[in-house]
């Protein structure tokens, strides 16, 4: 019986390993060819770089205006994060209150949650020309700036604090504003995390958007820059894998550093009830 | 509480209608940001569409009736309509085949096993990546000399030429989804993973206690506990055929020819190269709706309302 035990043990070690390999493959041949010059046209290509080093990496940052589509997906991403907070914080709240038109609300959001961003490309370019928001940071980030899992995050953590604690906290006077800021959000660290998280990759992540309501370069931001560099320089070169690289490592990073936040709010939609 | 009097009742009432006006006020206030954001850029653009696609209508021209004609000459007439329909159902039809995929690894690492949280931070890692650079990296690994999937299969003499996966009309389709599975299978297992830890461990050992065979423990408990799980990846699997326009822009931009065109890369197309904003507005219509129809059926397959909204 053990023995058997075991043997399953090591086959589903194997699989998994198996697995995880073909999942890796396509990191490891990025990251191969952004460290290497040779020839990557020769045939067999090498399996293990030859003389690595890091002039890719500089190309980029010297070659094509990288620190101005770096600033400008920082910055976008900074507003969709901090008015995602702030947004949907005050929605979490609200909803955690009854008031008459509360099914609405909810039946509202949760049907907004069926509607993929990408079928509404067509008027929402055309509602953005109207708001005067074309190329602009408010444009770039509007569509992102509150979204509905998050809210039903927060409303969830809100829902998760001892009522006496906002009861006390109304009786010595607080406002409700302050009630949020100074009684929930330091209970609701998760939530926080989940929200910035999740905000910071979808807006870092985001194409198709920028990709039709920016014209000049000094405004587009780094998923842009790497599509306009592709369709510069083809697969020709080193340093279009050290862009990829380079733009993959922030949110591989946020993703290590807050794995469960991140697992969390993107599964909580799908696990309540 | 006894009542008080009238008068202090009175004023009583005023003060609570006044503080219930207040708060209503300040719900309203709290929500205003949110539902901002989701009108106009959610609900408003629906109907905007809906409308658009009955006019003839394109930027500096005043808007005309136009009726059903756009989807007249959708249907009727646009043969890159019905290649890029095609394109798109075979894009959800491989859906399932993925889920399967990753049903199995979520059976795999949902164990006691050393290393299961390795694993599954490894499959997952794809999920959170940007989809540009995704592609550019699938590009490479399909590339003619430089790619490691032609060396692979030469080196093992499954071929002896190389294949030109994305400029070829057979492959390239087949090609972006095997990309698209790449990157979005760590979720779908994160799904079902979730769904499998709700499953009452008690249902396992009564049926061990019955004798029943594993395979039956699954086919019998498992599946039928997942159908919400799977109800919700197969949700995710349509909608995927929205969001990868991000992948098919960069790994082919449609072609060869139309061989991977979607619906939404010639909504994109349409809209923004050929700036026929009606036109691509009466596609996106099409695509919307077959997406209800799609959930539906999905819902109805997975046994009526496992992802019935009330029930959040």
């Amino acid at each position: 019986m053990t023995t058997m035990r075991r043997r399953g043990t090591y086959l589903r070690h194997a699989a998994l390993v198996g697995v995880s390999a073909i999942m890796l493959v396509p990191f490891y041949w990025v990251l191969k060819t952004a460290v290497t010059n040779e020839n990557i046209y020769a045939y067999p290509p090498r399996l293990l770089p030859e003389r690595p080093h890091l002039f890719n990496f500089v190309d980029v940052w010297y070659f094509i205006p990288f620190p101005r589509y770096l600033l400008n997906s920082v910055i976008v991403s900074a507003i969709v994060v901090a008015c995602n907070i702030a947004f949907n914080a005050m929605a979490g709240y609200a909803l955690t209150k009854n008031f008459p038109g509360k099914r609405a609300v909810l039946l509202l959001f949760l049907s907004c949650m069926l509607i993929p961003f990408q079928a509404t490309i067509i008027p929402a370019y055309l509602i953005t020309s109207k708001l005067g928001l074309l190329n602009s940071y408010v444009g770039l980030a509007f569509p992102l700036l509150s979204t509905i899992v998050c809210i039903f995050v927060f409303k969830a953590a809100f829902e998760a604090v001892p009522h006496s604690l906002v009861d006390a906290a109304r009786i010595d006077g607080l406002s409700e504003w302050r009630i949020i800021v100074r009684v929930l959000m330091p209970l609701s660290k998760a939530a926080i995390a989940t929200n910035v998280v999740l905000a910071f990759i979808w807006s870092w992540n985001a194409f198709l958007w920028p990709l039709i309501i920016t014209r000049e370069p000094t405004m587009q931001t780094l998923p842009l820059g790497l599509a306009r560099f592709l369709s510069y320089l083809e697969d020709t070169t080193g340093a279009l894998y050290a862009f990829a690289v380079m733009v993959l490592a922030p949110s591989i990073f946020v993703f290590l550093m807050a794995q469960r936040e991140f697992i969390r709010g993107l599964t909580s939609g799908a696990t309540k009830g | 509480m006894m009542p008080a009097t009238g008068e202090a009742a009175g004023r009583q009432g005023g003060w609570w209608q006044r503080k219930r006006t207040r708060d209503l006020a300040l719900i309203a206030c709290f929500l205003l940001p949110s539902l901002t954001v989701f009108f106009l850029y959610r609900v408003l653009p629906l109907g905007w569409n809906v409308l658009l696609s009955v006019q003839y209508w394109s930027p500096l021209k005043p808007a005309r009736w136009a009726g059903l004609d756009h989807y007249e000459e959708m249907l009727l007439y646009d043969d890159v309509f019905w290649q890029s329909l095609t394109n798109t159902l075979i894009f959800i039809g491989a859906a399932p085949f993925a889920i399967a995929l990753a049903l199995g690894i979520a059976l795999l690492v949902n164990s006691d096993l050393k290393g299961a949280a390795v694993y599954r931070s490894i499959v997952f890692l794809s999920y959170p990546l940007m989809t540009v650079a995704v592609g550019i990296i699938w590009r490479w690994m399909y590339d003619e000399r430089g790619g490691i999937i032609n060396f692979a299969l030469r080196a093992s003499g499954l071929i002896t030429k190389p294949i030109p996966f994305l400029q070829s009309f057979d492959w390239a389709l087949p090609s972006v989804i095997v990309a698209e599975v790449w990157q979005v299978l760590g979720f779908y297992m994160i799904i079902i993973l979730t769904g499998l830890q709700s499953i009452p461990q008690h249902l396992y050992e009564a049926a061990s206690i019955d004798g029943a065979p594993r395979w039956a423990q699954f086919w019998r408990i498992t599946l039928p506990m997942l159908k919400p799980s799977l109800f919700l990846c197969a949700v995710v699997g349509i909608l995927n055929s929205f969001t990868s326009f991000d992948l098919v822009y960069i790994m082919t931009n449609g072609g060869p020819g139309h061989a991977t065109e979607l619906l939404i890369t010639y909504i994109y197309k349409s809209g923004f190269g050929q700036t026929k904003f009606d036109y691509a507005a009466a596609l996106t219509v099409v695509q919307f709706i077959l997406l209800l129809a799609l959930t539906y059926l999905a819902n109805r397959a997975a046994g009526g309302n496992a992802g019935s909204l009330e029930h959040r």
